[in-house]
């Protein structure tokens, strides 16, 4: 049962960043891949900020806005641009992993490769019948699920959200019925670079951060995107618990070094069995590619 | 002198690298990100067959080329089915699986090069010996120099003439239009996985004359960040002719070195180098999408 909590809860920010990738993801059909960028960034500016003796909220809110800014800019600085020259798919993806090293190495320029941490002591213990977890756990756990519900809440019930589940579905037609297709990948992006800092704040703070995880953590995200299913909006939430309690249970029953080729092996299974993943509709994925 | 030799020395092994990555990339339209771990794979090759068997150099190149080419059904496999992104994604999965079976694939109790310890883990091999070829040994830096140079010649050649041959075309025509290339009775296939075979097994022998150079081998050249410079060099250079990843490899090569004359403090150097390519990447997307010599542009 504890490793199962633990697995749901990691699950649970896996799920945030994976549906940051989606948002941008099903819309553009970009590899979002900048966003491992945002996800470093973020922690090292809330760690600024605290030792500059702001707030905690005010910390916060510094952070998420540097990196719903960071997030949109690749939109107007760099994809756009590709948009306009009507560039393959491999271009906008390689721009992408540019934009990637380049934010990692300016971070490490800056802050160094040490690991830090956001809270400083031993965290306090929660403990419910046999699950015992810390203080960081629980919250992290609160935050995730009302982002996700708000955001489910948002998508569903909402015209915007209409709007944007229309986008996702066909942009062409959407553009020539008379939306601004411009705004709406704005807003896109704006969602990814909130979704990513929130989920990168949630597990520095449970367990710390580094320059070094962004890419690794977005790759797991992916994975989770595609094992859930690609072409829906809930397919990364079942992905991102079912990776998330795997990569728990392979700590528990075989260690922890064999958690990324767990993950990558489930990666490999779910591509050759079910390549449309839990949630996907059934197509040919020669049609799409 | 010894700075040259090192130079010429990196410089073949990664025009090696990046020439086979093109066999891939440039012909046959497959941005794949786990061309590290073969070249990984040909040093810990021959870092075992020197150390335990005794092999020289010649003998434990077969071996890693053979090796590879083996191992590189997880990449072509993938590749009947997946194109773009998806490919891209197996890829990466394979290069996460060689890396933590290299950096697992160890026991400390038990002695190098058995069943149970083959990679030695993150500690890696050292005390690797310099090659030997026909019983003379190059242990100088000017013979490995020359024994990287007289390899980089042998693999252009050959994969020029495999690249102009039908076989080169074939390839093409299935980059450029699969369902066409299956239309005339081409077996994509077969073809697939050929070039998968032969791209990893050279990368493995560059990792050969890699490993046999520095001496020292650990899992960290199976890293991501390697595959993503290698896959930087053939981007910048270019692909889908033999010219692009030379120039690729040039100009990636050059730029540290050139780093190192701008007066950086040795701290940052390999960021701002980094840095560099980063940006050589969104630029080269932005401005020349074929790359400073290439003519493919990827999809």
């Amino acid at each position: 049962m504890q490793s199962l909590a633990n697995g749901a809860i990691t699950g649970l920010t896996i799920a945030v960043l994976a549906l940051a990738f989606t948002v941008v993801y099903l819309p553009t059909r970009i590899f979002h891949i900048a966003l491992g960028g945002v996800y470093t960034v973020v922690p090292f500016i809330v760690w600024t900020a605290l030792r500059q003796h702001y707030p905690w909220p005010v910390a916060v809110i510094i952070a998420l806005s540097a990196g719903v800014t960071l997030s949109l800019l690749c939109e107007l600085l760099n994809h756009s641009y590709l948009d306009r020259k009507q560039a393959s798919s491999g271009a906008h993806l390689v721009s992408s992993l540019g934009i990637y090293i380049m934010i990692t190495q300016i971070t490490v320029i800056i802050w160094g490769n040490e690991s830090k941490a956001l809270r400083t002591g031993l965290d306090e213990n929660v403990i419910y019948g046999h699950i015992t977890l810390t203080r960081a756990q629980v919250i992290s756990a609160i935050i995730s699920l009302i982002i996700l519900v708000t955001f489910y809440a948002w998508l569903r019930f909402s015209t915007l959200g209409l709007r944007f589940r229309a986008l996702a579905d066909n942009p062409v037609e959407f553009s020539l019925r008379g939306y601004n297709l411009r705004l709406f990948r704005w807003l896109a992006f704006i969602l990814a670079g909130f979704l990513c800092s929130i989920s990168s704040l949630l597990v520095s703070h449970d367990v710390g951060f580094d320059p070094h995880a962004g890419l690794a953590s977005l790759l797991i995200a992916i994975v989770a995107v595609i094992i859930g299913g690609r072409g829906s909006f809930f397919g990364p939430v079942i992905g991102g618990l079912l990776i998330g309690i795997i990569r728990s249970e392979v700590v528990w029953f075989l260690s922890a070094r064999w958690q990324d080729a767990v993950t990558f092996l489930l990666l490999a299974v779910f591509l050759f069995i079910y390549p449309n993943g839990v949630c996907g509709r059934k197509r040919r994925l020669e049609a799409e590619a | 002198m010894n700075y040259l030799y090192h130079l010429i020395i990196y410089l073949s092994v990664y025009i090696i690298v990046a020439m086979s990555l093109n066999i891939v990339t440039g012909y046959c339209g497959l941005l794949t990100l786990a061309h590290a771990g073969y070249f990984a794979i040909g040093c810990y090759v021959y870092a075992l067959s020197s150390l335990v068997l005794g092999w020289g150099l010649i003998p434990s190149m077969l071996l890693a080329f053979s090796v590879a080419a083996i191992f590189s059904l997880a990449v072509s496999i993938p590749s009947w089915r997946f194109k773009g992104d998806f490919f891209v994604m197996s890829s990466l999965a394979v290069q996460a699986l060689l890396f933590s079976l290299l950096y697992n694939w160890s026991d400390s109790t038990t002695a190098l090069g058995t069943w149970s310890n083959l990679t030695n883990g993150p500690a890696g091999i050292a005390g690797i010996p310099k090659p030997v070829i026909f019983g003379i040994k190059f242990d100088t830096l000017s013979g490995i120099a020359v024994v990287s140079v007289i390899l980089t010649v042998v693999w252009i050649y050959v994969s020029a003439l495999l690249l102009s041959s039908p076989w080169g075309r074939l390839l093409k025509a299935m980059r450029d239009d699969e369902l066409a290339a299956r239309g005339l009775g081409k077996n994509v296939r077969v073809a697939k996985t050929q070039a998968f075979a032969i791209a990893c097994g050279i990368a493995a022998t560059a990792g050969v004359i890699y490993a046999a150079y520095v001496s020292y081998v650990d899992p960290s050249i199976a890293s991501l960040d390697e595959s993503i410079l290698m896959l930087c060099m053939v981007i910048v250079g270019g692909m889908g002719n033999i010219r692009g990843p030379v120039v690729g490899a040039l100009v990636l090569i050059a730029i540290p070195e050139l780093l190192r004359f701008a007066d950086i403090q040795n701290e940052i150097a390999p960021n701002i180098r980094l840095m560099v390519y980063g940006l050589l990447l969104l630029a080269m997307m932005h401005f020349r999408p074929q790359g400073l010599a290439g003519s493919y542009r990827i999809e």
